[in-house]
């Protein structure tokens, strides 16, 4: 029964990720990518992993796919974009581009999924059958230990990063003026 | 749940193929990057994979659900960074789409 509800899962994804990449409109783009993020969630909590998949929602379907949305609704993209002068396709790059990427990705897909069943039977059999502990396989305290001894380091690097990305977006999305109140031109 | 990890593990590369399809095939540039955030949860699912299948058959371990916390928030920041470059180029040239941007000294 879980294991279904898992399959169901990953159907969905697989479903909604080919919908992020084929929407016409950007909006449904991004409520794809919104329930693929979801089913994602389902996954983590169905695998063991209940911290994950609640930042999952939190971060990913709370923050990240707000963002995109309100950058379609602010530049207002909603609509389905116009073919330009030209007469091409204005989803895709022309046929020789989309080809070599098409091929580019059916190339690494099928090599990951080769290899990925060909190593499988030298995988190690877990003796309970992934019995799930009580508190999930992202225990809290754990996680809490590791991230605040062995891997300070990184967290640190993580909030010097955060803070940079607040300055550095901020100065790119001002609106610069092109004349000061004294009249000079900005560079 | 008993599903084995090789199922975890392709349903992780199918993500990560549509991803990178998405990426080099489309020309709106939101799309583009929202093609990266799926690239980086295919990445995530493969971690998820790993830490169960070595917490099932060793002591719990906890590497890759940090692995996992630390992604999100490079995710975060990329799309924090890549959607503050997109409203910048379309103030220049009133459009997302990748072609007005071949040459980004005009």
């Amino acid at each position: 029964m879980v294991d279904l509800l898992f399959y169901v899962a990953a159907l969905v994804a697989v479903l909604t990720a080919v919908g992020v990449v084929l929407a016409r409109n950007p909006v449904i783009s991004v409520v794809s990518l919104l329930t693929c993020f979801g089913s994602l969630a389902v996954i983590y909590l169905l695998a063991g992993f209940q911290f994950l998949a609640a930042i999952q929602i939190l971060v990913y379907g709370g923050a990240i796919m707000v963002l995109f949305l309100f950058v379609v609704m602010l530049l207002n993209l909603g609509g389905l974009s116009p073919e330009d002068e030209d007469g091409d396709d204005p989803l895709f790059h022309d046929r020789r581009r989309s080809a070599g990427g098409l091929a580019v990705a059916v190339a690494l897909g099928s090599a990951s999924l080769i290899g990925i069943l060909r190593g499988a039977r030298h995988l190690a059999e877990p003796a309970n059958g992934y019995a799930l502990p009580d508190e999930g396989f992202d225990a809290l305290p754990a996680l809490a230990e590791a991230m605040f001894t062995r891997y300070s380091l990184p967290f640190e690097a993580a909030s010097v990063l955060l803070l940079a990305t607040t300055v550095g977006v901020m100065v790119l999305a001002k609106r610069q003026r092109a004349v000061t109140p004294a009249g000079e031109k900005r560079p | 749940m008993s599903v084995p990890t090789e199922h975890l593990l392709a349903l992780a590369a199918i993500l990560f193929a549509i991803g990178v399809a998405g990426f080099f095939t489309r020309r709106n540039l939101i799309v583009v990057l929202m093609s990266i955030e799926l690239m980086l949860n295919a990445a995530n699912l493969t971690l998820v994979a790993g830490a169960r299948l070595h917490s099932s058959t060793g002591p719990l371990q906890v590497d890759g659900p940090i692995f996992v916390i630390f992604i999100i928030a490079v995710a975060a920041v990329e799309a924090a960074v890549g959607l503050a470059l997109v409203i910048a180029l379309y103030r220049q040239k009133q459009t997302v789409s990748l072609d007005a941007f071949a040459r980004l000294e005009d």
